[in-house]
């Protein structure tokens, strides 16, 4: 369901997860539109050889995957704040699930906490935080 | 009653969970908590007064202490003002002994954390430093564990005979009470949780979340 | 600048370095680029991923993925070892959009250390902030980047 007013949030209520597109060819395009186009992110072998465990996700497109998450969740959302903390790199190629859940809501002001995390398929948590957003009334 | 050994909120560096959240979250989602011990990572609050949100929630609000040792990571609980000043609570390079030592003269209780995992658990530092004196409890059970951490945790518990304990790790609300300890009597104080912990009659749950 | 390989003197580093605008610059975003990174996130609203859309704008987390040219104040030391992006914040209030030119001031903004048995690990949050033509702020990115020290033989 779309949520299109302030009323319609209830606390606690999980926002639809979605399963990014992790693949090189989206990782590279992001990298060139983002201007972050590293063999870091783009390059299984390169990011082998420095120590990673391959070519990894930007941490910049975590952020974006969940501001996505938040907007088809609630078209009319302005989000005012994407804090997030990568504790585990996310690699190339694998798959992830993008959470997203409220944990507060300021009715007066129309703010809307959501608590934020990408997962893997074993349920761990890759990268967490909170997003801040406007829903109107 | 069942209590979160470990939960972090703003007041640490990376916390991102405001205490009154936490306890709506746990109403709200009917969380088999009781209640929560905030281990604020390399400080102890001694600040926040969170007994009325306690009473508002019918919740048991503890704080203690996240700390850092050669070991790793580590747990005190029943911290007084002589513990704060028998140890710099901000000292990133602290001995586990040291702790040990100043929470067994200062009536609190130190519980080495997420054991299991790299660089900040114990159990990937017993090849290099041997089996610290004084350990009788750790963490077995952390929400924030990945991979066989869980696993690495329980099997160096048994290997030693180490009683284990259970805590979220949570440091975003809706991650309170993955993990907690099941005591067998109530728990109202950070003096009446040292009680039970050297009373050693308790054991780690790990608490399936509602879907 | 020095290559250090000693432990960092965090304190030394505070007093110097924080909160001074060591970084400068104006851009003019491109509005396909925009739109490929809003739609390789997984983005919907047409008014990120459609380029005509009358109201088209950078994707909200954006002012994340700019970058100081210059990574760090002037003398300050570069540190052995990896640094990893351990966590960013960004905080929109207005929208970015293409063509529009914005300024991109960065500042130091935090210096603090952490634990880590196979070294300490040392924290450095740069802070961008963003403003239009008009001098309107646009928002601001703050970036932490952690470098993980080699315990000392």
């Amino acid at each position: 369901m779309s949520i299109n007013h302030l009323s319609e949030v209830e606390f606690g209520v999980e926002l639809p997860t979605f399963q990014p597109d992790t693949s090189l060819a989206n990782v590279k395009k992001f990298a060139i539109a983002a201007g972050w186009n590293s063999p870091r992110f783009t390059d299984h072998e390169a990011a082998r050889k420095e120590g990673l465990p391959g070519a990894l996700i930007p941490g910049i497109m975590s952020q974006g995957f969940l501001s996505a998450m938040i907007h088809n969740w609630a078209p009319g959302a302005e989000i005012r704040l994407v804090d997030t903390i990568f504790r585990a790199p996310c690699v190339v190629d694998e798959r992830y699930h993008i959470n997203g859940v409220v944990t507060d809501i300021d009715e007066e002001s129309g703010e809307v906490e959501i608590d934020l995390t990408v997962t893997n398929d074993a349920q761990e948590t890759r990268v967490f935080g909170t997003a801040k957003v406007m829903i109107a009334n | 009653m069942i209590l979160d050994l470990h939960a972090h909120s703003i007041k640490s560096d990376d916390g991102r969970a405001k205490v009154q959240n936490y306890c709506q979250w746990i109403r709200a989602k009917e969380i088999a908590i009781d209640g929560f011990v905030l281990t604020e990572h390399r400080q102890f609050d001694n600040e926040s007064d969170y007994s009325p949100l306690a009473a508002k929630h019918g919740l048991t609000i503890l704080k203690g202490a996240e700390v850092e040792t050669q070991y790793g990571h580590v747990l005190v609980f029943g911290v007084n003002d002589a513990l704060q000043a028998a140890f710099d609570f901000t000292n990133i390079n602290l001995r586990l002994e040291q702790v040990i030592e100043a929470c067994h003269a200062n009536g609190a209780v130190a519980v080495p954390c997420h054991p299991g995992r790299k660089r900040v658990g114990m159990a990937a530092h017993l090849e290099e430093f041997g089996i610290p004196k004084g350990v009788t409890i750790v963490e077995v059970y952390n929400g924030g564990s990945r991979g066989e951490e869980d696993q690495v945790a329980q099997h160096m518990a048994d290997e030693q005979g180490y009683l284990g304990i259970g805590g979220s790790d949570a440091h975003i609300v809706s991650h309170i009470g993955r993990c907690a300890t099941e005591f067998s009597g109530d728990i109202r104080s950070e003096l009446e949780l040292v009680e039970a912990l050297q009373g050693r009659d308790f054991k780690a749950l790990k608490i399936k979340q509602e879907d | 600048m020095p290559n250090v390989h000693e432990p960092i003197d965090v304190e030394s580093l505070r007093d110097q370095f924080l909160n001074s605008v060591f970084d400068e610059y104006e851009l003019v975003l491109d509005a396909q680029k925009l739109a490929d990174y809003a739609k390789s996130c997984g983005e919907t609203a047409q008014k990120y991923i459609d380029t005509s859309n009358p109201d088209f704008q950078a994707p909200p987390t954006f002012g994340s993925s700019l970058q100081p040219k210059v990574r760090y104040p002037k003398g300050f030391p570069t540190f052995k070892g990896l640094g990893m992006d351990a966590g960013k914040a960004v905080s929109p209030s207005k929208p970015m959009r293409a063509g529009e030119p914005i300024t991109v001031k960065t500042h130091m903004h935090d210096i603090y250390t952490k634990t880590g048995r196979s070294g300490r690990m040392v924290f450095f949050v740069n802070r961008m902030e963003f403003s239009n033509a008009n001098g309107d702020t646009l928002g601001a990115a703050d970036t932490s980047i952690v470098i993980r020290e080699k315990p000392q033989s």
